[in-house]
């Protein structure tokens, strides 16, 4: 089709806004799915999207409108991840746009989130519609966040469109002004291919399924191509659209979105961001701006739970990584764990949903150490070093200075919390960078703050502390320098390199005293007392003491059932195999787990 | 050779070969106390004279030659509920069918309750030549507590009568460490008994079994937890007091003025042979374990039928022998001697022998004279090292 009856979309929205219902009410509306197929959220595919409610993988659709001037338009909606751990992923769908649907909840308003992806489509230059969702909900305050979105795009309340995905209201006039206000593409038709990768899915049958834009040139069935930035050869088996099944077809025109199957056998050699060009002399010279590697932000240590299942571990993240570009591991042993991976992960989501998906599609049972963010020293002899687990850390008096990674943090509140989340990010070694009314009720506030202080229950601090109303979402801005030591735990003056951590060395008392405790009450009395310290190199921070045990032994025999009191002492002799051994201390597995979940209370032992 | 083993038993030393018992079940009781998991049934009197015979039945159809007995126990329940003839009449069954050694201990548990002044000369008459008395505890409100109906006064006048009538041992059962009791109650129980002089003094503490009322009382809150470290404090208040007055301590929960240790409970902790007769009574011969039916009621209808009284059994396995031995001599104050359980189970402890060699670094067990035995620091955690050795 022609570039000018072409308009390529994604819609950005906060969790809960109706994204996945609007996408639902255009693909019915325009007959894309007929309302006897249709299923609601038909995008989100995975069970996992489905059960979380959010969007993982970004999918493109294709549409046939037949607007009012009497043509038809092809109207492609990318689908964006709604995650601050897919930031960049987001980045690469609006790149794939030539406009963006601002949808917002008129019950809620505008949310951090949203505003960051906001900033990203405005930096990208898109053209943005504005549009209020729900507008059926007997909260819904329309004209209020009406006033916030026109003061933040600088536009009038009247250009906000008002809508019901729910019930369809409003949904057909939208549709006419897409038509109208989303430029077409303006690629040039008779340029060598150039084609952004916006998303690649893992399918066990046909390899690697890439999501692509044709921004220059056009692409046909059987030609053969390359992956600019992985160097990746292979012929265009088939490729096709999304209508929203998958459908051949046999060729891509300037400013089409669809697919592309090339024998590619893992994500990660067509990435998000990357360019497909013509394989060689008709090739492009230059890849499309903008592509980067995944950078993993946040890492942990996995381990299986039985020690039997690591080549198990092993295969699973194999797989996993197919079909997940920004997955980085490598093997590691723990003293109080055993054999497991290093895993370097987007984010705190991604972190959950990569273990989520491990036990729940290969059936592993997985302990995991405290997340930790990766730093970078400056040794005494010059030398840079990256280190992701905290044991690799050197002496202090090695190391001239330590950074790390911090974050620009966006969180939107209703301004009644603004002290509240000042506190917060203070604790959090947090520094205010910019503060905006949104409207008398709201405020964006922006923070630096290392993310090593966001992976451990910030959010879910916000949350309390804001009672649910504050929003939040943050982006790297880069390593800064840190006074930061090693926290390490010690049982009986052995180390236990699972509870090892690097903290702000204002904070590393904190952690002492608060691991101490937690074990004091997790580890089961021994036949000596057992302390239980924190140490920054040589010196204690914290102790605790687990005292021994006084009695363990039984009364009495009743009438020579010896066979009752030698099943009680066998099972005594099972449940100490399942103890790991630190130094002499029995510890039960059960006990890391729990002294791991750092942000769950732990009871007194009864 | 039974006299050289029934005398050795005394000393609550443990024996390669401790000799063959026979324990005879009792499954009656006028109340259930809330803490006990045994096999005993309130409110079955009118079982008792079926159940005499039944078990009297039982004992002269059990198969075999067996070896004279040294020592006979009637445990229970209260044996005493039924009258002295009824037990007197099983116990001649036992030495008509199996035989008793001449100077066998043959004892008969007791609640102070259910024992009159007559009752312990009918006791002897019938053959008994120790008693052991359930004393449980010398504070009112103790005993209440834990559900038992005789006041002090009639627990320390069991003991007395028992000996006026000529009991040549005797033996009086202490339960500490429940949580309604105060170091003094504790003291004074151990100190009432001590003056009561019995030959002999078990002191268990209390435990909360699966299953048993209170076990749900303590479950849903309206009984305190029992405190392992009271428990602790209270058995070494125990050791001192009745070390202090001659008492030696042969087993965890044992103690005996010299040469008065129960030969029955000893064999039972050597590993040693015994028949059961009656409902759910634990019999061993050489490595086979059995136990019978379990229901009084189904027990006599068995016996009627003519059918085989025996509800389960299982052969100890070499290594599972080996543990019981080491776990049950472990109990014992002498410990196990080594030279003979390698001879019984060659291999067994060489293999551990690096494990007890670190218990030992640790304090928790002592090797001396060839023996293997917990220390007095090791002695409350003996499930522990039990499972570290065994």
């Amino acid at each position: 089709m022609d570039q000018a009856h072409q308009r390529a979309i994604a819609v950005i929205a906060h969790i809960d806004h109706g994204k996945s219902t609007l996408s639902d009410r255009l693909l019915q509306l325009t007959g894309t799915v007929s309302d006897r197929d249709m299923r609601e959220q038909f995008l989100d595919r995975m069970d996992l999207e489905r059960e979380r409610g959010i969007t993982i993988k970004a999918a493109a659709v294709r549409m046939a409108y037949r607007a009012a001037d009497g043509d038809t338009y092809q109207i492609n909606l990318i689908d964006t991840p709604g995650h601050v751990d897919f930031n960049y992923e987001v980045s690469r769908s609006l790149a794939a746009c030539d406009g963006v649907l601002l949808l917002v909840d008129a019950a809620q308003g505008i949310e951090a989130q949203t505003l960051t992806n906001l900033y990203l489509a405005l930096d990208a230059g898109l053209e943005i519609i504005p549009v209020l969702n729900k507008i059926d909900l007997p909260a819904a305050q329309p004209d209020k966040y009406a006033d916030e979105i026109a003061s933040l795009l600088g536009c009038a309340r009247d250009d906000i469109h008002r809508i019901s995905a729910k019930t369809g209201e409003g949904v057909p006039a939208l549709l006419e002004v897409i038509v109208e206000k989303i430029p077409p593409p303006s690629g040039n038709v008779n340029a060598p291919l150039r084609a952004l990768v916006f998303d690649s899915v893992y399918d066990a049958y046909r390899g690697v399924i890439a999501y692509v834009r044709v921004v220059d040139g056009a692409l046909s069935a059987r030609e053969p191509i390359r992956f600019m930035a992985t160097a990746f050869e292979g012929e265009a088996d088939e490729i096709g659209i999304m209508a929203p099944e998958a459908r051949p077809v046999k060729r891509l025109e300037t400013g089409e979105v669809g697919y592309v199957i090339a024998g590619v056998k893992e994500v990660g050699l067509a990435k998000v961001g990357d360019t497909v060009t013509h394989a060689g002399r008709e090739g492009a010279s230059e890849a499309l701006h903008g592509y980067r590697e995944p950078k993993p932000m946040v890492f942990a240590g996995i381990y299986p739970i039985n020690g039997d299942d690591f080549p198990l571990l092993r295969d699973a993240l194999d797989k996993l990584k197919l079909n997940d570009a920004a997955l980085v591991y490598e093997p590691e042993s723990s003293g109080a764990l055993g054999f497991g991976f290093r895993c370097g992960f987007l984010g705190l989501l991604h972190m959950e949903i990569v273990r989520e998906r491990l036990e729940r599609e290969f059936d592993l049972e997985l302990i995991a150490t405290a997340p930790s963010v990766g730093y970078e020293l400056e040794m005494t002899d010059g030398v840079k070093k990256l280190i992701r687990n905290p044991t690799d850390m050197p002496d202090r008096s090695k190391i001239n200075d330590i950074s790390e990674p911090y974050v620009s943090v966006m969180i939107v509140t209703p301004s009644e919390y603004v002290g509240t989340i000042m506190g917060l990010c203070q604790e959090r070694r947090g520094e205010l960078k910019e503060m905006h009314y949104l409207s008398p009720e709201r405020v964006e506030l922006r923070y630096h703050v290392p993310l090593g202080e966001i992976i451990f229950d910030f959010f879910d601090q916000l949350k309390s502390r804001t009672k649910g109303y504050a929003s939040l979402d943050y982006e790297p801005v880069g390593m800064f320098s840190s006074e930061l030591v090693r926290v390490d735990v010690l049982l009986n003056g052995q180390p236990v390199d699972a509870f090892s951590t690097i903290v702000h060395r204002d904070k590393s008392y904190d952690y002492g005293k608060k691991m101490t405790d937690r074990l004091r009450k997790l580890i089961p009395r021994q036949m000596f007392d057992v302390p239980i310290q924190a140490a920054i190199g040589s010196r204690i921070i914290a102790r605790e003491t687990v005292r021994a045990k006084r009695k363990d032994v039984t009364a009495k025999c009743y009438g020579g059932d010896i066979t009752r009191k030698r099943k009680l002492i066998e099972k005594q002799k099972e449940g100490k195999k399942r103890m790991k051994q630190i130094g002499t201390v029995e510890v039960p597995q059960t006990a890391f787990i729990e002294a791991l979940k750092i942000d769950t209370d732990v009871k007194e032992p009864g | 050779m039974t006299v050289a083993v029934a005398a050795a038993g005394r000393t609550g030393t443990w024996m390669p070969e401790p000799g063959f018992g026979v324990y005879v079940h009792i499954p009656f009781c006028k109340h259930r106390c809330h803490y006990c998991d045994f096999n005993t049934y309130e409110g079955l009197d009118s079982l008792h004279d079926a159940y005499v015979d039944a078990v009297i039945d039982d004992i002269r159809r059990a198969e075999g030659d067996m070896p004279e007995a040294t020592s006979v126990f009637f445990g229970g329940g209260t044996p005493t509920l039924l009258p002295p003839p009824a037990l007197g009449r099983i116990l001649d069954a036992i030495r008509t069918r199996v035989g008793v050694a001449s100077d066998a201990e043959i004892t008969v548990e007791a609640n102070p309750e259910t024992v009159a002044e007559s009752s312990f000369t009918g006791l002897l008459e019938a053959g008994f030549n120790r008693i052991s008395i359930g004393i449980q505890s010398l504070v009112p409100r103790v005993l209440a507590a834990l559900g038992r109906t005789h006041s002090p006064e009639v627990a320390l006048n069991a003991i007395v009568a028992a000996r006026r009538a000529g009991f040549p041992d005797i033996s009086g059962d202490l339960i500490f460490g429940s949580p309604w009791e105060t170091p003094d109650d504790w003291r004074t129980s151990l100190e009432g008994v001590v003056d009561a002089a019995p030959d002999h003094i078990s002191a268990y503490a209390l435990t909360v079994e699966e299953g048993t009322p209170l076990a749900t009382l303590v479950a849903t809150g309206r009984v305190p937890h029992i405190d392992p470290d009271v428990q602790a404090e209270r058995y070494a208040s125990a050791c001192s007091l009745l070390s202090a007055a001659g008492y030696e301590r042969y087993e965890i929960s044992n103690w005996a003025r010299p040469g008065r240790a129960s030969r029955h409970n000893v064999l039972y902790w050597s590993g040693g042979d015994y028949l059961g007769f009656g409902a759910g009574a634990h019999g061993h011969l050489s490595g086979r374990r059995s136990w019978r039916i379990r229901l009084p009621r189904d027990y006599i209808a068995a016996v009627r039928a003519g059918c085989d009284t025996v509800a389960g059994a299982e052969t100890v396995g070499a290594e599972a022998r080996a543990c019981e031995t080491l776990l049950c001599g472990l109990r014992l104050t002498s410990g196990v001697d080594v030279g003979s359980f390698e001879r019984r189970h060659p291999g067994y402890l060489a293999g551990r022998w690096s494990v007890a060699e670190e218990l030992a670094a640790a304090g928790m067990v002592e090797v001396s004279g060839g023996r293997l035995r917990l220390s007095e620091r090791g002695v409350l955690l003996g499930d522990d090292i039990i499972a570290r050795l065994a």
